[in-house]
């Protein structure tokens, strides 16, 4: 899917930009949310471990070592056979948060740079909650003038896509099996 | 004991009419002080995203002015009177001149191609800006606002800091793992010193004799006598660390990936506590009397106060998206 986004923007109409709004990278930020009918910890227990991110639709399996100590590692196959690199920073089981980067991706998989991203799951109260999933990065070109696909808004849709995708899909799981 | 008493009152007398006599003066004196420009103690944020300079009153800890700099600002440094700000605008590879007493922009000039770093002669007022695609530092005239020189320095100059005496240019060169020393005189480089992995902030001490880096890749920061021209300590910090600010004989450094304030003991050069702050610290400025630390972080959106004492947050104020505040941003 990410593979598929990624050419989906390329066969996109060229948006076009003048040499002169020709820029270096800024970093960009995405939060995407979605609240669940279900309790906190339910959720929690469905997406917080670092080394289980197979609730993700486009994630075929996630292999990696030290669990949920900050310094953990996770590899992540797609379902098209590529791989993501990440680390954890932070995890707090207890605030429901964990804070991981992007060691390693090639930016024909995910269009970015210097990735970090925080998963967090609130409590709603009522037997409800809220996932947030928020990212910073870069573009996937860090030089100046970068082609279309890689470009400032070609890693925000592609991330953004990411987000919805797990969440939308996390929901209905919960949901239906609540 | 009658005589201690009535040496203590008179010692009392002394100092009340001291006191009245000091007062005496400054009530002569506040008016002339205050038309050459009384410090505002104000902040002044760079919000990048927001693409604003965001004006905050620090006795308050509310925002006072906000005002629109399209180009993504990210680098902020202050004239030697504090009067005006100067800010790099990246995505518009300009310098933005802004009276900061007026709140307007006065002048926006070309630089290069990747603005980023910016720092003042603190004698002259000479405006030193890193320009991180063309390895370069283009030197403004502060009257002119014409490009006079540029001084070619290592790959991709983050951090720029002019010692407080005046004599030498500090420039972090990240992608080449060095800081220049320049020559603030010949605009040379006159000396060329390995630090830790892409150094990207460059902090000055108050004596001129130390410099720090925060090194983004290897997490820690590098301590460099700058007449010796050599490392002679290297610390290791939080994660992806950005900036430095100095205070209390204490060095404190953001650390972007992991929300935190790293404090180091400069005596010791150790790392004695580490603050939790807002998500994606970045820059950092202690204020004149050394009391407070701020800090932006770009991610939650807040300017954060240290008690650079107790070593704890005192204080947030929100600001618009994105705030950066990378160099001197304190009035």
């Amino acid at each position: 899917m990410l593979r598929s986004l990624t050419i989906g923007l390329l066969l996109m109409p060229l948006i076009v930009l003048s040499a002169a709004h020709a820029h270096g990278p800024t970093r960009q930020k995405v939060t995407e949310s979605v609240e669940i009918n279900a309790p906190a910890d339910k959720v929690w227990a469905a997406i917080g471990n670092f080394q289980d991110l197979n609730w993700h639709p486009v994630i075929e399996k996630t292999e990696g070592e030290g669990g949920n100590e900050p310094g953990a590692k996770r590899t992540l196959t797609l379902t098209d056979g590529a791989n993501i690199f990440e680390e954890l920073l932070k995890y707090d089981a207890e605030g429901r948060l964990m804070k991981y980067i992007i060691t390693k991706v090639d930016v024909k998989v995910l269009p970015v740079n210097n990735y970090s991203s925080i998963l967090r799951v609130e409590d709603l109260g009522d037997g409800k909650s809220k996932v947030v999933w928020r990212g910073a990065f870069y573009r996937g070109y860090m030089n100046n003038d970068p082609p279309e696909d890689l470009n400032d808004a070609a890693a925000v849709k592609a991330v953004k896509g990411v987000y919805r995708g797990g969440l939308d899909e996390l929901k209905k799981k919960l949901e239906a099996a609540g | 004991m009658a005589i201690a008493s009535a040496r203590s009152s008179l010692e009392w007398a002394v100092v009340a009419s001291a006191t009245a006599f000091i007062f005496a003066v400054f009530t002569v004196l506040v008016p002339v002080v205050a038309s050459a420009g009384r410090a505002p103690n104000e902040a002044l944020v760079t919000s990048q995203l927001a693409e604003k300079v965001v004006f905050v009153d620090l006795a308050t800890l509310k925002v006072s002015a906000e005002l629109s700099v399209p180009g993504k600002p990210a680098g902020i440094a202050l004239s030697p009177d504090r009067r005006r700000a100067y800010v790099t605008a990246p995505e518009a590879k300009e310098l933005v001149v802004i009276d900061a007493e007026q709140r307007t922009v006065l002048k926006r000039l070309k630089i290069g191609n990747g603005p980023l770093g910016v720092a003042v002669h603190p004698v002259d007022g000479r405006i030193f800006v890193a320009d991180w695609y063309d390895h370069r530092l283009a030197v403004v005239d502060p009257r002119s606002f014409e490009v006079i020189a540029h001084v070619p320095v290592g790959e991709s100059p983050s951090g720029v800091a002019v010692t407080p005496d005046g004599t030498r240019v500090l420039s972090a060169d990240r992608d080449s793992h060095q800081v220049s020393v320049i020559d603030a005189a010949t605009l040379r480089v006159i000396k060329v010193v390995p630090v830790g992995q892409r150094p990207f902030g460059v902090t000055i001490d108050a004596a001129g004799t130390r410099a720090y880096t925060a090194n983004v890749k290897s997490d820690d920061v590098s301590v460099i006598d700058i007449e010796l021209g050599k490392t002679i300590a290297t610390v290791k910090v939080g994660r992806r660390p950005y900036a430095i600010a100095l205070a209390q004989g204490r060095a404190f450094i953001t650390d972007q990936y992991v929300e935190t304030v790293s404090v180091i003991d400069l005596d010791d050069l150790e790392v004695i506590k580490t603050i939790s702050v807002g998500a994606y610290p970045e820059g950092i400025a202690a204020d004149k009397s050394g009391r407070y630390v701020y800090v932006a972080c770009w991610e939650d959106n807040t300017l954060e106060r240290i008690d650079a004492h107790l070593l704890t947050v005192t204080g947030r104020v929100e600001v618009p998206d994105g705030p950066r505040a990378f160099g001197d941003f304190l009035r």
